[in-house]
């Protein structure tokens, strides 16, 4: 397992340096967090509805602009990205969403063909207007996520799960060296939910993806990833590999007061 | 697996929906083309057209409004025609609807029956009904009434029963449990459901009818029609221009006034809170609301508090109800005189059968075919405007608020102006025929069709966008990839509907000389041969029920 704080800039996938994010309401989302990813990590975001998890995903590819500090993934800088170059380092990017966002009255197959936008020149409309050698990575993806079956069949007629990997297939479609999930399991059975979140550390294994993803269940966030970060109110309330966590070290983070300071000393007394 | 599956897969498989689709998309694109070159139309030739309107509002300019009382009442008697109007239509409609929906049908065949009577109101045009009740109970504005009342009943009773239907289940169930009977299960489960979508409705066609009584003074029942008519034909612009300026004022406002009362009563205050350009209004509402039901709580209340829902649909039903008696007392009608004559109209609807196909055959023919051209081609050119008006409109499409703004006013500009008057105003400065109707048509189909588009637009759900964007698409690919197949249903569904109002409209284009069956129909009437009129009717009729059940037929495959 790696060590968190001494590697090496190039093998640091995402870098996040004291990152603030002011939306135009006045809420402050992010307050001033700093996260380095290394390469290949699996790495679980955890905190109440409203920490500011979601948004923190969403300035990792530039989906929101941060109001101060800087964004590093894959070298780029994506504060200072746009147009073009943003949308370059987008499509490296992969990212999972907990609403699947899948065009429901489009084909599976039109769906995942949507993840190779960034690699094609000009508008597409139907599964006919995409290369065929771009089907047939399509349908490799399809494959991949068991559900080749209904690559023809219209994204609208699965079920919660399905949609779900559909959605993966998508990403994989970006050959993402990062792959970005915000709650992909909140809107799913357990059963679901496992197969699902399965696939993606499967697939991360496989690839060699780093991947970051929100999730609200912390026992999922322990049994899967090998770090987990803490959000509450924008803070980062704790960073540790999960190796060295327990559940209920975990869960004060989902304690709707009490101040860093306060969690550690309760921690150490539970661990007493 | 199919053996074939290695082959084929990778381009989806033809379905019979989707050849059926092709084959209505080809059948549409071929009567357009045939329809314009039927007509002779002409890019150039509508260049100049529009040259020949722009030089008549020209001459318009500026307005007289030297005749202004006259206007004015002519206006107030066409606001109480819409208002009586609407007032018919809602007595009409309720127990019709409550036949025609499943949940409080009393049987399936009265059920079928309620139906059928709905959706035949509908497809006789208000004005055609106008000139009918105008030959029984001579000019005036109560043919108008009745006929608006009449018409009426197709959109209000579907959409009446269509709320009814959307009464969840549950209430319903647990009322019929404690033993209550079919009339006391209706009121107490499903009326309050139904209410504040029957009172939007309401309010939607009243809004409909006081643009269409407009012009029922095109065939003598009542309003202000007939003085932009007389105007014009005696060129006296300035007044003309004066009176379409009133109408303006006042459809435009109804349309503003309706769209916000609507918007309250179907959205309640929590709903408001959401949307951050009410957030202050509404935070006070609600704030005022807890206050009042919790002072009904303290005081052991035993009737319902005012809340803001409560005082707001209120207001608006003793408002609507406060104009029917002021409508009822004052307008032109001398009820003593023309209430016995009412068993008159079953004397003429009597008269227009048997319907005589034969006298004017041909005449016949060609009318009907250029109403259809003429519809087709309004249809047709009004969407090649519409959908980049929309564009510009829908404000998730052109994040340019101060862009997607004047593209609204100027829809609603032109909205203001009803079809017929801007048909009357064509005519005036082309001619008599079909090619003044149909611009006036494109012209109204594109501001109301635009507007139609750009809620749809705005209904396109974010999530599938943003995921998009997320893969690195740019704008454009984006959305063609998330908006358009989205989009498309909405889009087919408008086409079809603004089809079929545009074919009920370019029947009656020939009343004020703008081309098709409507010349035939009113000059049938006047020489009193009503079984011509009656061949006429049934004609029309059947266009309208022909579209109807194409249109249902497109909409299923689109499902």
């Amino acid at each position: 397992m790696q060590v968190i704080n001494t590697v090496a800039d190039s093998d640091v996938a995402v870098k996040v340096t004291s990152l603030s994010k002011r939306f135009p309401n006045g809420t402050l989302a992010l307050d001033n967090v700093s996260l380095e990813v290394p390469r290949g990590q699996v790495l679980a975001l955890i905190g109440l509805s409203g920490s500011g998890k979601s948004t923190l995903l969403r300035t990792l590819n530039g989906l929101h602009a941060p109001t101060g500090g800087k964004v590093v993934v894959q070298g780029t800088d994506v504060s200072t990205a746009n147009g073009k170059s943003l949308r370059k380092l987008r499509h490296h990017i992969g990212f999972v969403f907990q609403q699947f966002g899948l065009v429901g009255r489009a084909t599976c197959m039109e769906n995942v063909l949507v993840g190779s936008l960034g690699s094609l020149r000009g508008p597409r409309l139907g599964v006919r207007s995409y290369p065929v050698a771009l089907r047939r990575k399509a349908l490799e993806q399809l494959e991949r996520v068991g559900l080749s079956e209904q690559a023809f069949q219209r994204a609208d007629t699965l079920s919660g799960g399905q949609m779900q990997r559909v959605a993966i297939a998508r990403s994989l479609m970006q050959e993402p060296s990062v792959l970005l999930a915000d709650e992909p399991v909140a809107s799913l059975d357990p059963e679901s939910a496992n197969q699902v979140l399965d696939l993606i550390l499967r697939i991360a294994r496989e690839d060699g993806m780093t991947v970051i993803c929100t999730l609200h269940q912390v026992e999922l966030a322990l049994g899967w990833s090998d770090r987990i970060v803490g959000l509450r109110a924008g803070q980062v309330v704790l960073d540790q590999m999960n190796a060295q966590l327990s559940q209920d070290q975990v869960m004060e983070v989902y304690r709707a007061t009490g101040t860093p300071m306060q969690f550690e000393t309760e921690s150490a007394l539970q661990s007493a | 697996m199919s053996p074939s599956a290695t082959r084929e897969r990778l381009s989806p498989p033809v379905t019979a929906t989707q050849v059926q689709l092709f084959i209505f998309t080809v059948v549409c694109l071929a009567a357009f083309v045939w329809s314009w070159i039927f007509l002779g139309m002409s890019f150039s030739g509508i260049t100049s057209s529009f040259g020949d309107v722009s030089r008549l509002v020209k001459r318009m300019v500026p307005p007289d409004f030297s005749n202004l009382s006259n206007i004015v009442d002519a206006t107030i008697e066409t606001v109480w025609m819409a208002v009586m109007g609407t007032a018919g239509a809602i007595v009409l409609s309720f127990p019709l609807a409550l036949g025609a929906a499943r949940n409080t049908s009393p049987h399936p065949t009265i059920r079928y029956i309620c139906r059928t009577v709905i959706s035949l109101t509908r497809a006789v045009p208000d004005l055609v009904l106008g000139a009918v009740f105008v030959s029984a109970l001579s000019i005036g504005p109560l043919p108008g009434v009745l006929a608006l009342a009449i018409h009426s009943i197709g959109m209000v009773g579907k959409l009446f029963a269509d709320a009814i239907e959307q009464a969840a289940e549950a209430p319903r169930e647990a009322t019929i449990s404690v033993g209550a009977t079919r009339r006391q299960t209706t009121r107490a489960s499903i009326l309050p459901q139904a209410m504040p979508s029957m009172i939007a409705t309401a309010l939607f066609r009243l809004e409909i009818n006081i643009r269409a009584s407009t012009v029922l003074g095109l065939v003598g029942a009542g309003g202000i029609g007939v003085l932009i008519q007389t105007s014009l034909r005696s060129l006296d612009y300035e007044s003309a221009l004066g009176a379409v300026a009133v109408i303006f004022v006042v459809v435009t406002a109804v349309e503003l006034l309706s769209v916000r009362i609507r918007s309250a009563i179907l959205g309640d205050a929590a709903a408001l809170s959401q949307s951050s350009r009410h957030g202050w209004f509404s935070q006070r509402i609600i704030a005022r609301d807890t206050r009042v039901n919790r002072k009904s709580f303290e005081t052991r209340a035993l009737s319902p508090p005012w809340t803001w829902d409560r005082m707001f649909s209120t207001a608006t039903i003793s408002g609507f109800l406060l104009a029917l008696a002021v409508a009822v007392l004052t307008i032109d009608i001398d009820w003593a005189r023309t209430v016995p004559l009412m068993p008159q109209i079953i004397t003429v609807f009597g008269d227009l059968f048997p319907p005589d196909f034969t006298t004017v055959r041909s005449e016949m023919v060609t009318g009907i075919v250029e109403s259809v051209v003429i519809a087709v081609i309004a249809t047709g050119l009004g969407l090649l405007i519409a959908v980049p008006l929309s564009l510009l409109a829908a404000r998730n499409i052109m994040t340019k608020r101060i862009l997607s703004t004047v593209t609204r006013l100027v829809m609603l500009a032109f909205r203001g102006i009803p079809e017929l008057i801007i048909a009357v105003i064509f005519v005036s400065a082309m001619g008599l025929g079909p090619v003044p109707g149909t611009l006036a048509l494109t012209v109204v189909t594109a501001s109301f069709s635009a507007k139609l588009f750009a809620e749809a637009l705005e209904e396109v759900d974010a999530a599938p966008r943003e995921a998009v964007l997320a893969v690195g698409a740019g704008k454009i690919q984006e959305f063609f990839a998330s908006v358009v197949p989205q989009f498309m249903p909405a889009f087919t569904g408008h086409f079809l509907y603004i089809l079929d109002v545009n074919l009920r409209s370019s029947t009656v284009l020939g009343i004020v000389g703008g081309g098709g069956i409507g010349f035939l129909l009113l000059n049938s009437m006047r020489v009193l041969e009503f079984q011509t009129t009656g061949a006429i009717v049934m004609a029309i009729f059947g266009i309208v029920l022909a579209i109807e059940l194409i249109g249902n037929w497109v909409r299923q495959l689109l499902r």
